[in-house]
């Protein structure tokens, strides 16, 4: 394996990425730290997004080619850093941060914040394969945080079992599938039955570890009941996407196009994405609400994951990043209100405008920036998922289009039912904390920013859809297509 | 227009250049600078440090002047020319494939015009609001989204594709809708601004699915792939079928925006913000922004008939309606929020029979009126004291048609019917919101037992659910005697 300079420190990089925050997690848990948690966490998650982040512009000064390393197996490599593993990376571990920064007090005792901690690593581990034996491993990894989370919280223990109801079929069905995908390629012209029966038990994992109906109950149980971090953790990354991703595209037509398991998946996703935004209208409390959105927005995902088209699959990597970040601020927002003075119910106006206006401003501004409010990150997501969705199908177009309006109600009239109505709270009042606004503030700006100049962005997606789809990409508009993997 | 192209056409072909830049460069301005204001106070209120009342006030005064100083140098150049239309490109936001998401204005006969009109009226707004809210405890945030507002309607009135049209009316929306619930610690505002969003939003499905359309047809979201030629007399160049589709979703954009039968029981709600934004969005602005959309895609229109004479039908009825109901209102505001939606319902009808100069004319001068008005409207207590006190006694009512010619039965039915605002607000929250939202409370309910077998607990039902607007409150000392 030669590996030249500047690739030896995107791989230094990934390392130091990948390994922070696991090993700040193993310091938390094996009980020798004696500062407060937050300290350790929010050094380990910066060195994390700074490598993470390093790794993003080596990976782009290298011209985008798509770096692979160690034993490759089914298509995917031990380490596979392409244009989608360049976003992710940085987005994880952004998220991860912010949930460090904000998380109240008597939340981020030490095992608490190994738990995140490690739920981050584990999913930048993730992030940075496509070998499928390792994306199983990682997958098993990935949920194990969350569910030791979910039962160690007090009046956790159904939704643990929700949890473990969801997750051990999805779980099987991901191993399963993916040995038999492994003893049978779908992606070979001899393909039988039992590349297909892999296939397919891939699709049901996906099905079930991204919250798609008809099993999809865990998705708001988890915001309901878990700890924001612990919610966020699980579910901003899409690890069921990423498993999409890696092995479900690039199999139709001999290692073109998207296999068709996660077509039939798309048509059941559209649905979702409408009836949680739907449902989110008539939840009682803020948590499930939260909940029905990020179901319905990790739908649009894979719903836009099935085109056929480079347009829509940068689509939905756009929704997936701009949603995850939204959300992530409409969680920790809603968190940090609830640390103040308990839960948020949504049937009542409460009044909370005059105790939090800057927290009030960060989850409108986070809101909007999640129903594709022009000058977001969201706006670009969503002209480009319906206008790639009406291009293939028209009712997918217009199941997106109704998706995203009722998501939208959904979002303001939650802001006036929790802002709005006389104030509520007659006593001192609940300032914005300083590393609440620091990490907000972040957040905003990164949505804004990507949302008022998408076009690096956009442009990276659009190669990196375009190499898992096959289709030679001239997005930078002088004809040069995907450039085939560096060997290493 | 290569250098060798202009150097044979000589000196005249010379000028062409140099004026369209400079027009370019007038309309950059007139978007940048309500724009800029926006970026000005807005990162510091983001940043916890609030510019002071003076300079918030001077800083949006300044930002619209400018505006407005931009829009009247644009319209002498154009005049000029004769009103020629002049695309200004500036360039492409993002691009995929065979998308692309291209920032398109165009000065015309009609954008520069109303754009001088609108960054007018909203600097004058300014001034005025700047004594009115003194100390109120959201002067900033009055002033940041009056920016949002003034940016979203350059934007609307400037744009040269459906997609940065789209742009334009999403702020206007957002805006109109954070101003109807400015006052948060009012019950009221918060479900009128909830009213407000919903009707909006629901109407926005015709323009977001328009704007589709638009791209399916010519690849583009260009209006010059749709229509060509100088306003008001453009050519439509799609087919009719494809013309007829996209005015249709036009019109029912059209019709939430600027408060048209059945849309239309949010507008006397979306009085319970401040006075000044009232004026400029419920009497001047925001109310027609459906028309300029309508009037913007004249040519489409003419090549629809049905769009057309839907439109007549809707203007009609919704005049008749809020000419009606109107009348028979107790508050001020209301009254003029009815009398708003009875000249945007003309203002309908007039684009319908395809007077578009007509209905142009009439939207300037009944935003004039309209805002004067609901300006004036605090004080008309204190005006109409001071009438009595000149006059030494009441003034007297006018004369009525109807009071003198309708039988008495009949007058008390119009009253009933009236003051039920025709059982507009009624019919559809009986027939279309009411049986949705019970709808999904049984499936929200029904998830939630779901949920908790799943989770080996005993489901504990909680059968309905939140209503859309909210519940009542407690009691009224919890509500601060609101309701």
């Amino acid at each position: 394996m030669n590996l030249t300079a500047p690739q030896d420190l995107l791989l230094v990089m990934l390392g130091i990425a990948v390994l922070a925050p696991l090993a700040a997690a193993g310091w938390m848990a094996s009980g020798l730290s004696s500062r407060s948690p937050r300290t350790g966490a929010v050094v380990a998650m910066s060195l994390s997004l700074l490598a993470s982040l390093t790794v993003a512009w080596q990976w782009h000064n290298g011209r985008g080619v798509p770096v692979e390393c160690g034993d490759r197996m089914g298509g995917g490599a031990f380490i596979d850093i392409d244009g989608v593993t360049a976003v992710l990376l940085p987005y994880m571990a952004l998220v991860g941060l912010a949930i460090v920064i904000v998380a109240p007090k008597r939340f981020l005792d030490a095992p608490a914040t190994a738990r995140t901690l490690a739920g981050v690593g584990a999913t930048l581990a993730l992030f940075s394969t496509a070998h499928p034996l390792v994306l199983v491993a990682l997958s098993i990894v990935t949920v194990l945080p969350t569910w030791w989370s979910v039962s160690s919280t007090p009046g956790g223990s159904p939704t643990a079992r929700i949890l473990v109801l969801a997750m051990v079929p999805a779980l099987a069905c991901l191993t399963a599938g993916t040995l038999l995908m492994l003893c049978d390629p779908p992606w070979e012209k001899d393909c039988g039955m039992v590349g297909a029966t892999g296939g397919w038990l891939v699709a049901a994992a996906v099905l079930l570890r991204k919250g798609i109906i008809p099993v999809h109950s865990w998705y708001p149980a988890l915001f309901s009941a878990a700890p924001m971090s612990t919610a966020l953790v699980a579910t901003m990354p899409q690890v069921a996407s990423y498993l999409a991703v890696r092995l479900l595209i690039g199999h139709a037509d001999h290692g073109q196009g998207v296999a068709v398991e996660l077509m039939v998946l798309s048509q059941l996703a559209l649905v979702t994405a409408v009836y949680g935004a739907a449902l989110a209208l008539v939840q009682r409390e803020l948590r499930g609400l939260i909940g029905m959105l990020a179901m319905s927005q990790s739908a649009l995902v894979l719903a836009g994951l099935s085109g056929k088209l480079p347009m829509e699959l940068s689509g939905a990597f756009c929704v997936w990043i701009s949603s995850g970040l939204a959300l992530t601020g409409i969680g920790l927002v809603a968190w940090a209100l609830e640390s103040r003075a308990g839960p948020l119910s949504l049937e009542t106006h409460q009044g909370r405008f005059r105790d939090s206006p800057m927290l009030a401003a960060f989850f409108l501004l986070f809101g909007l920036a999640c129903i594709g409010l022009p000058g977001t990150l969201s706006f670009v997501a969503d002209d480009l998922i319906v206008s790639g969705s009406l291009d293939e199908q028209l009712h997918a177009g217009l199941l997106v289009i109704a998706a995203t309006v009722l998501s939208g109600i959904a979002v303001m009239r939650a802001w006036f039912m929790i802002f709005g109505g006389p104030e509520a709270v007659n006593g001192p009042r609940h300032q914005i904390l300083p590393r609440e606004r620091l990490a907000l503030t972040v957040l905003l700006a990164t949505l804004f920013g990507l949302g008022i100049n998408p076009a690096p962005l956009v442009r990276v997606l659009d190669r990196a859809a375009g190499h898992l789809l096959g289709v030679p990409v001239q997005a930078d508009g002088h004809g040069h297509a995907e450039p085939p993997p560096a060997p290493l | 227009m290569n250098l060798l192209d202009v150097t044979a056409l000589g000196q005249s072909a010379l000028e062409l250049p140099t004026t369209h830049d400079a027009v370019s460069l007038l309309v950059v301005t007139q978007l940048a600078a309500p724009a800029a204001t926006l970026v000005a106070i807005g990162v510091p209120a983001v940043l916890g440090r609030h510019l002071s009342e003076r300079l918030t006030t001077w800083l949006v005064g300044a930002g619209f002047s400018i505006g407005l100083l931009a829009g009247l140098a644009t319209l002498c150049v154009l005049s000029l020319r004769g009103f020629a239309p002049e695309a200004v490109h500036l360039g492409t936001w993002f691009s995929v494939g065979h998308h692309e998401a291209t920032i398109d204005l165009v000065a015309d006969g009609l954008s520069v015009p109303y754009v001088c009109f609108s960054t007018g009226l909203c600097a004058l707004v300014n001034a005025f609001a700047g004594k009115y809210l003194h100390r109120e405890p959201g002067f900033t945030r009055f002033f940041l989204l009056l920016a949002l507002f003034g940016t979203g309607m350059n934007l609307m009135v400037l744009a040269g594709s459906i997609d940065v049209l789209f742009a334009g009316w999403e702020f206007l929306g957002i805006s109109s809708t954070l101003l109807i619930g400015f006052f948060q610690d009012r019950t009221n505002a918060a479900k009128a601004a909830v009213r407000a969003f919903i009707t909006y939003r629901i109407c926005d499905v015709g323009l977001l699915t328009a704007g589709v359309m638009v791209h399916r047809a010519v690849g583009s979201g260009d209006f010059e792939r749709l229509f060509s030629g100088a306003w008001p007399n453009g050519h439509c160049l799609v087919p009719a079928t494809t013309a007829t589709v996209i005015s249709l979703l036009l019109v029912f954009a059209a019709m939430g925006k600027s408060a048209q039968v059945p849309f239309s029981n949010w507008l006397p709600m979306a009085m319970e913000g401040p006075t000044p934004s009232s004026a400029i969005f419920y009497g001047a602005l925001s109310i027609h922004a459906g028309a300029y959309v309508l009037l913007r895609c004249e040519s489409l229109l003419e090549a629809a008939p049905m769009a057309r004479l839907l439109l007549v039908v809707i203007g009609v009825g919704t005049a008749v309606h809020a000419a009606a109901v109107g009348r028979v209102q107790t508050d001020l505001k209301s009254m003029l929020a009815y009398a708003s939606m009875t000249q945007a319902g003309i203002i309908f009808a007039e684009i319908g029979l395809g007077l578009r100069v007509v209905a142009l004319v009439h939207i300037v001068s009944h935003a004039i009126l309209r805002s004067l008005q609901i300006l004036r409207s605090p004080s008309a207590l204190h005006d109409r004291h001071e009438l009595e006190a000149a006059l030494g006694g009441h003034p007297g009512g006018g004369k009525s048609w109807l009071r003198d010619n309708l039988p008495p039965a009949a007058q008390a039915w119009l009253y009933r019917v009236s003051l039920e605002r025709g059982f507009e607000e009624m019919a559809v929250m009986r027939l279309i919101v009411g049986p949705i939202w019970r709808l999904l409370q049984r499936i929200a309910t029904a998830e939630q037992a779901w949920t908790a077998w799943l989770g080996g607990e005993k489901p504990a039902l909680r059968v309905g659910g939140p209503p859309m607007f909210g519940r009542r409150m407690r009691s009224k000392a919890q509500s601060g005697g609101e309701e």
